[in-house]
C-alpha cells in the first residue's frame, strides 16, 4: 500500500498550478487554507479541483479519489454533475457515476461529530490507497456554535477545533495527503478600511479583509493560505481574483478567474 | 423552554441514516446562560454510561472516570495501550468499545455516485407561481437548498411568500408550512390569488386547507416550530399533514434582530444553530426553504446588502432582492423589480419585473404596499 501511494505521490502536482505561487504545489502534505467572504468562488474553486482529481487520466484528469467533508451542508452534487457534463469528452451517465465513484463525501452537525469523523475515517484512508486529496468545507462553519458552548473560556471554545486540527494533522502526515480547507470570513479587520488599501510591508494581509480567528494549532498547520476575493472591474471580464501565499517561503502571487458554466477559468 | 426533549434525540438516532450522521443527543448542564435554549445546542458531549454501547460495563466506566475519561470524545482521542495499562482493562476490549463507538457517533462517507443517484430521484424543483421570477431561479424552487428573499419593508417579500404558498399548494397540490413572524400572512389575500387561478370554489377551499400557518413571534417559537416540524416528518405521519416540500419564512430577520448585538456572541450562535435547522431539514427530507430577510446599508448612500451580517450571507445558497419600481402616478405599484444577488447556477446580476398584483383587481391595490413589512 505504501508503494502504491509513493506512486501516487507526484500526482497532484499539476493540480492547479494556476493557484499556488511555486511550481510543483501542491505536494502530500500541504495544508491550503481558502480565505474569503461570502460569494468569492472558494466552493466553486472547490469543486474544479475535485472535478481535475475525478476525472480519468483520459479525459484530462488526475484520476485519484478525493474525500469531502461538507460542514454546512453547501455540497451542491447537481453543480458538480454539471460542471463534470462540460468537461468530459463523454458525457454519459455511465461516465460521470465512474468519475463520481472517487468521490466520498461525508456531512458533519457539530464539531464534536467532526472530531469523532476524522477518527473514524483513519480506518478508509489505510483502505483506498488513491485516496489522497482531503477537502474540508468549512472549518470554521462551528465557530460561533463553538464559542458560545464555551462559555467565558478560551481554551473550552477552541478545544474541540484544536483536537480536530491536531486529527487532521496525523491524517495528513500518516497518510500523505494534501488538505484543502475553507474558512469564511466572519469579522471584520480591527483596522480603518482606508488603512486597508495602501500597500504596508506584508501586502497579502491588507489587500484582504483577513483576521485570524482560529485557533493556533489550525494557523499553525496551514502552509498555503489562498485568498479569494472579487474583482469590481468593469472592463475586465475576469470576475475573481485569488492571492496565493506560501508561508513558510513568503511568496505570494495574485491571479485572475472567472466562474462560467462549466465552472472555474483562469 | 426546556425544549429539545431527548427523546426526539433518541428517536433521530434510530432512523436511518442519510447523508449527516448521527448527534451526540445529551444536554451538558452550564452554569449561568442569559439565553437557555442554548443548553441543548448540538454539539454537546456524550457522556460514557453504562448500556451505551455492547461491551461498555459499569465497571469499566468506573475504572475510566477514575482516570479522567467521561465522555465519548475523551475515551476515543486517548491513547488505549495507555489507558489499558492504567486501568487495567483488556486492550482487545478497549479497542472493540472505541469502534462501535465510532460507528455510533460519527458521520458516514456516502459515495459520490450513490448520493447523486439519490439526489436525482428526489429533488424537485418548484414553480412559484410568478413566470419572471421563475426564470430568475432557473425553473423555481430548488428543493433540498435555502431560498432567501430580501428587500426594504413594502418591497413585496410578503407578497412573493403568499403567492408562493398559493400556487404550490393550488397547481402541485402540496401541503405548506407557513412560519409568520411578522403577523403579515392574511388568508384572505391568499385567497384573493387563488380566485385569481382557479375558477372551482372547492378547489380554492382544498388549496387554502393545505396551507398550514405557524405565527411565531420569537426565535425558540421558531426553533420550536421547525422541532415539531421534524418530528412530524421522520415519523412519516399522514394525518392532515399531507406530503410537504416547502416551508416559507416571513420573516427570519424579524427573530434574530433582537439576539444581535452586543458583546454577546451567543446571539449568534443561535443565529447559526437556526441556520443548521434550516439547511438540515431541506437536505434530509428534500425541502425547499424560502425565509425572507431585511436590507440594510453601509452609510446612506452605500448599496443596499443584506441584513443578518457575514455569517447568514454563507447560509442561502440563492438570494433574490426585490425593490419597487419608481412609482409611476397614473396607478398604483404593482410593479416590483427582483434581482439574482446569488445563485449556485446562475450568473449574478440578472434582473426581471414582478408583478404582484397576480390577476388580482387593480382597485383592492392601496391594500397591497402597506402589506409586505
Amino acid at each position: 500500500k505504501l508503494l502504491a501511494r509513493l506512486e501516487g505521490r507526484s500526482s497532484l502536482k499539476n493540480l492547479e498550478p494556476h493557484l499556488f505561487a511555486e511550481e510543483g504545489s501542491p505536494v502530500h502534505g500541504d495544508v491550503i487554507e481558502f480565505h474569503g467572504p461570502e460569494g468569492t468562488g472558494k466552493t466553486e474553486m472547490l469543486y474544479h479541483l475535485v472535478a481535475r482529481c475525478i476525472i480519468p487520466k483520459t479525459g484530462g484528469g488526475l484520476e485519484v479519489e478525493v474525500m469531502f467533508i461538507d460542514t454546512d451542508y453547501h455540497f451542491d452534487m447537481l453543480r458538480l454533475v454539471t460542471i463534470l457534463e462540460h468537461r468530459l469528452a463523454q458525457r454519459t451517465e455511465e461516465m460521470i457515476k465512474q468519475c463520481l465513484g472517487r468521490l466520498f463525501l461525508v456531512s458533519c452537525s457539530s464539531s464534536t461529530q467532526l472530531l469523532l469523523t476524522l477518527y473514524s475515517l483513519e480506518n478508509m484512508f489505510c483502505t483506498h490507497p488513491s485516496l489522497c486529496l482531503l477537502i474540508l468545507d468549512s472549518i470554521s462553519a462551528f465557530y460561533w456554535i463553538d464559542r458560545s458552548n464555551g462559555g467565558e473560556s478560551l481554551k473550552l471554545q477552541e478545544m474541540n477545533l484544536k483536537k480536530c486540527a491536531n486529527s487532521l494533522e496525523k491524517l495528513v502526515r500518516e497518510h500523505h495527503l494534501a488538505l484543502f480547507a475553507t474558512t469564511q470570513t466572519l469579522m471584520q479587520k480591527s483596522t480603518n478600511s482606508a488603512e486597508s488599501f495602501f500597500p504596508l510591508k506584508i501586502p497579502h494581509e491588507t489587500d484582504t479583509d483577513y483576521r485570524p480567528y482560529l485557533c493556533k494549532s489550525w494557523q499553525q498547520m496551514v502552509t498555503h493560505r489562498i485568498f479569494f476575493s472579487k474583482q469590481c472591474n468593469s472592463g475586465n471580464s475576469k470576475g475573481f481574483a485569488v492571492i496565493s501565499c506560501h508561508l513558510k517561503r513568503n511568496h505570494v502571487v495574485k491571479r485572475l478567474f472567472s466562474v462560467a458554466e462549466c465552472g472555474v477559468q483562469f | 423552554m426546556r425544549a429539545l426533549p431527548g427523546s426526539s434525540a433518541a428517536r433521530r438516532k434510530q432512523e436511518g441514516e442519510r447523508a449527516g450522521g448521527r448527534d451526540p443527543g445529551a444536554p451538558r448542564p452550564r452554569v449561568s446562560s442569559p439565553l437557555p435554549a442554548l443548553r441543548w445546542v448540538a454539539g454537546a458531549m456524550v457522556v460514557l454510561r453504562a448500556g451505551l454501547c455492547p461491551g461498555l460495563t459499569e465497571e469499566m466506566i468506573q475504572l475510566l472516570r477514575a482516570n479522567g475519561i467521561r465522555t465519548v470524545v475523551d475515551f476515543v482521542s486517548s491513547d488505549l495501550e495507555d489507558v489499558s495499562q492504567k486501568c487495567s482493562l483488556s486492550y482487545k476490549a478497549l479497542v472493540a468499545v472505541r469502534r462501535v463507538l465510532l460507528a455510533q457517533f460519527s458521520a458516514f462517507p456516502a459515495n459520490g455516485a450513490d448520493l447523486y443517484e439519490e439526489l436525482k430521484s428526489s429533488t424537485a424543483i418548484l414553480p412559484t407561481g410568478n413566470r419572471s421570477l421563475d426564470q430568475l431561479l432557473d425553473s423555481g424552487l430548488y428543493t433540498g437548498e435555502v431560498t432567501e428573499l430580501m428587500g426594504a419593508p413594502g418591497s413585496g417579500k410578503t407578497q412573493v411568500c403568499l403567492g408562493i404558498a398559493a400556487s404550490v399548494s393550488l397547481s402541485l397540490q402540496q401541503h405548506v408550512l407557513f412560519l409568520d413572524s411578522t403577523g403579515g400572512f392574511t388568508a384572505s389575500r391568499v385567497y384573493q390569488m387563488l380566485q385569481g387561478q382557479a375558477k372551482d370554489k372547492e378547489e380554492q377551499l382544498e388549496a387554502l386547507q393545505r396551507i398550514q400557518v405557524v405565527r411565531v413571534f420569537d426565535i425558540y417559537e421558531m426553533l420550536r416550530a421547525l422541532q415539531e416540524l421534524r418530528d412530524r416528518l421522520s415519523q412519516q405521519v399522514v394525518s392532515s399533514m399531507g406530503p410537504l416540500k416547502i416551508v416559507v419564512i416571513d420573516s427570519v430577520s424579524a427573530v434574530i434582530y433582537p439576539l444581535l448585538g452586543g458583546k454577546q456572541s451567543e446571539g449568534l450562535a443561535i443565529m447559526m444553530q437556526l441556520a443548521r435547522e434550516l439547511k438540515t431539514l431541506a437536505r434530509e427530507f428534500s425541502l425547499a426553504v424560502v425565509v425572507t430577510n431585511q436590507v440594510t446599508r453601509d452609510s446612506s448612500t452605500g448599496p443596499l446588502k443584506p441584513a443578518l451580517g457575514r455569517s447568514w450571507s454563507f447560509v442561502p445558497s440563492t438570494r433574490v432582492l426585490l425593490e419597487s419600481k419608481e412609482a409611476t402616478w397614473e396607478k398604483a405599484t404593482t410593479q416590483r423589480v427582483a434581482s439574482l444577488a446569488k445563485s449556485p447556477r446562475q450568473p449574478t446580476g440578472i434582473q426581471v419585473e414582478l408583478d404582484t398584483g397576480n390577476g388580482v383587481v387593480q382597485e383592492l391595490s392601496p391594500a397591497a404596499p402597506t402589506q409586505g413589512l
